[in-house]
């Protein structure tokens, strides 16, 4: 592989690194599709899925990296391992694989195929919620991994079709990017079918911005 | 006197005339009209997401008319339309369709 073609290879990396940690319930109801958009600083993405059953998920997976001038496609599947149904509780154990292209726009550089593996595990009530996820990705010459976790505490409980509100603190492990660990405050907000997501992380100077909507 | 009577007998069968025809019709419509709301407790229905989940996947049965989720208590609650039912193993169908466990079910006419 000529240098172009490996640095393209390490900006994808970079870039498939940055994807947001925040795509919660990456599964839907038999029949669901959902979109999820999300943005920070350097990046924004686009996971549009549909869901067969209730546990699993298969779509498009978009992401642009603005910062590196990247783009990559593809197609992602996430599969409900395990559930866990309480009284007052939910928790969830999910896979995740994707597979694609990753194309860098605005050069000549060469297409490189890529693909990741990724487990995510989240517990909620009405009241807490705690999540997971570890990433790990190979590009043919590079591999890397990452991980998040999330606490987030409701203020108040409201019934179905309320307005919902989260905050939470995420916490992000990049261990091969210059600031490896950075820490992201943001509140949530969830109506009807849609999730709205605005944080800060002060490390980078960034605002996050994501969106979902179910239908 | 005679005259008397025969008006009044038929003062009382024009009153009363039509409300045996009314009783005669009333169980047909009463049976008709008879609805059952299915109160199904489940595990695991903890946010709005849940709740839509269970109310699209009860809400594509044709038996269904309504459906209610009550975060609170975890509990759906489904009409039916007007004669319907829909038996137990049916609702624990549709729960674990959507994803969550049953927990019990009752039953209650409108």
């Amino acid at each position: 592989m000529n240098s172009i073609s490996r640095t393209s290879t390490l900006l994808v990396a970079s870039a498939i690194a940055s994807i947001p940690m925040a795509e919660a319930r990456p599964v839907s109801y038999p029949g669901g599709w959902t979109a999820m958009q999300m943005n920070n600083g350097d990046m924004s993405s686009l996971h549009l899925h549909y869901s067969p059953t209730a546990k699993d998920s298969i779509g498009f997976y978009s992401e642009r990296n603005w910062a590196n001038d990247w783009h990559f496609t593809g197609l992602q599947y996430n599969r409900l391992v395990k559930r866990w149904n309480t009284p007052n509780s939910q928790a969830n154990l999910y896979l995740k694989v994707g597979a694609g292209q990753a194309d860098p726009f605005g050069n000549d550089a060469d297409v490189d195929a890529a693909g990741f593996v990724g487990i995510g595990a989240d517990w909620e009530t009405r009241r807490w919620f705690v999540s997971y996820e570890g990433r790990a990705y190979d590009l043919g010459v590079d591999q890397d991994a990452r991980q998040a976790a999330r606490i987030g505490f409701a203020p108040y409980q409201g019934d179905y079709g309320d307005l919902h509100t989260w905050l939470m603190l995420q916490v992000e492990n990049q261990p091969e990017a210059d600031t490896p660990t950075v820490i992201t405050p943001l509140v949530r907000f969830f109506y009807d079918v849609q999730l709205l997501e605005i944080g800060y992380t002060p490390e980078s100077d960034e605002l996050m911005l994501n969106w979902i909507v179910r239908f | 006197m005679n005259s008397i009577s025969l008006t009044v007998l038929a003062v009382s069968f024009v009153l009363t005339a039509p409300h045996a025809v009314a009783d005669n019709h009333q169980p047909i419509e009463a049976a008709a009209t008879t609805q059952t709301m299915v109160t199904a407790k489940v595990n695991g229905m903890v946010c709005d997401f849940c709740a839509r989940a269970v109310t699209k996947v009860f809400g594509k049965e044709d038996v269904v008319e309504n459906v209610h989720v009550d975060l609170d208590n975890g509990e759906i609650h489904v009409t039916l339309k007007s004669g319907a039912d829909m038996s137990d193993a049916e609702v624990e169908k549709l729960v674990k369709k959507s994803g969550y466990d049953l927990v019990s079910v009752g039953r209650e006419s409108l």
